[in-house]
């Protein structure tokens, strides 16, 4: 926790957050006087996810997601939440940049959507060409401005030309220098029935899309791949497919483990806003599989590094991914369930 | 994910920041743990950075042998292709690609030299080079 003097002279509090989408949303909304956390926001806006698309290729290779599509957290929940929300996107960078600096001068801070690549505040290692990063800028300064990038611990200085270039930034999602701030927020947001609207949302997303490379589906239509892959692709190239799956799991966003175990917190506190042992019952099982999810990535690196035993191969990698599906299935068929009982 | 399961493996990459994640403390309840970072994590990090090395050090050898213009090297160096490179610095696709051979980037005008490098966040003098 550490407070910073933002825009309009306010103090601003950086959280050390997770996920950046997420932990933006909720520091948008504490600003404005909400206090809610990231896994709220995370559950609320329907975060968590699962999709495989083998057709897209990101350095040649298929992307899968652990998250839904980048932005509609931030849209979900401010829905679910209620209130006023300004969205812009420009076509000329400099009128972006203008626009930013004129709404930081009134006094309010800005969520924008950035390529990470360019922002060289971040360890080397951190920067690839992604469009879904996000940040919030709390001020204009001498070099450019003070940002609070909720996924590193302390809010650090970004240079003008480094967010021009991430926020302008082209390639697949390009952000068209995204900018969003709430005008106002409901007070006294009913909590209750927007976590129940995440929630039946998620639980559709994760159960009923008919196609088989999301959800659940996507979950075992992944797997089978993974468990046949060295046989179809080689070792070589079958590595570097693994690989890419666990990069996407663990760095990206904050990681399929990751976002496990943050909807595990999220279940929790709604656990406790319902007063229900069921939910209590469910954030333990989502816990357990983010630790089934982990294991897949421990196995997965011995796999690459070749310093397991021979039964760590891509058939018990493809087995636990398929464990977890088993698990994540029964999981949001139970949730569904529950959450039409609860009481908004 | 307990709080003491979460890997503090000191990752080098991590130029000593810290990473955020939820873990159940000893309460049952779960809190934000910083982590300084995963040896797992860095066997995909480590695969992935190799391999955008090894790729960029043979088009750098390709330059150094007059099989690619220096423009292929500083695309790639910023992870970037011809499309993507081309929305950025105004040049159409065709033109873009055009450029990557070395006879034809050597004759570039100056003007169109600046917007690779404005797009390319390099000096005028390092885009029409590569090191040796």
């Amino acid at each position: 926790m550490n407070t910073e003097i933002a825009a309009g002279g306010r103090p601003f509090v950086h959280e050390h957050s997770a996920h950046c989408e997420s932990g933006v949303t909720s520091a948008l909304f504490r600003d404005k006087g909400l206090e809610i956390s990231e896994p709220m926001i995370f559950g609320i806006g329907s975060g968590i996810f699962f999709g495989h698309l083998p057709f897209i290729k990101m350095v040649g290779l298929p992307i899968s997601t652990f998250r839904s599509q980048p932005g509609s957290v931030f849209r979900k929940a401010a829905k679910r939440i209620g209130g006023k929300f300004v969205t812009k996107r420009f076509r000329n960078p400099q009128k972006g940049m203008d626009e930013l600096k004129r709404v930081l001068k009134s006094g309010q801070i800005v969520g924008l959507t950035t390529n990470i690549y360019w922002l060289s505040y971040f360890p080397n290692r951190f920067r690839f060409q992604f469009n879904g990063h996000n940040i919030i800028a709390l001020r204009e300064t001498e070099t450019g401005f003070r940002v609070s990038d909720p996924i590193l611990e302390y809010p650090v200085d970004c240079l003008t030309d480094d967010m021009e270039r991430a926020r302008f930034a082209h390639g697949p999602l390009q952000p068209h220098g995204f900018m969003y701030y709430p005008e106002s927020i409901q007070p006294n947001p009913d909590l209750r029935t927007a976590c129940v609207k995440g929630i039946k949302d998620t639980c559709n997303m994760m159960l009923k899309i008919p196609l088989p490379i999301f959800g659940i589906r996507g979950m075992r239509f992944l797997a089978k791949r993974i468990i046949k892959s060295q046989d179809k692709l080689g070792f070589n190239e079958a590595c570097r497919q693994l690989g890419n799956i666990v990069r996407m799991q663990e760095e990206v966003g904050t990681g399929g483990a990751g976002f496990r175990f943050m909807y595990a917190a999220f279940l929790q506190e709604t656990a406790e806003l319902f007063g229900s042992e069921d939910l209590a019952r469910l954030s333990q099982e989502m816990t357990a599989i983010g630790d089934v999810w982990r294991e897949f990535a421990v196995v997965s690196a011995r796999i690459i590094k070749q310093r397991g035993k021979a039964e760590d191969n891509f058939s018990k990698a493809g087995g636990l991914m398929l464990i977890c599906a088993d698990r994540e299935e029964a999981l949001f068929r139970e949730l569904h369930i529950i959450v039409r009982k609860l009481k908004a | 994910m307990k709080v003491n399961e979460v890997p503090q493996d000191d990752i080098t990459y991590y130029e000593g920041k810290k990473r955020a994640c939820y873990a159940i403390n000893d309460k049952g309840k779960y809190v934000i743990v910083t982590s300084t970072g995963w040896n797992a994590e860095e066997v995909f990090n480590g695969l992935a950075v190799a391999e955008l090395a090894a790729n960029l050090e043979e088009t750098r050898k390709a330059v150094l042998k007059g099989l690619k213009s220096p423009l292929a090297y500083h695309m790639e160096r910023r992870q970037l292709i011809p499309t993507i490179l081309a929305k950025t610095a105004g040049i159409a696709t065709f033109r873009v690609k055009r450029h990557l051979r070395p006879g034809i980037f050597n004759k570039l005008k100056p003007s169109v030299l600046e917007r690779y490098a404005q797009a390319l966040a390099v000096s005028m003098e390092e885009l029409k080079t590569v090191p040796k």
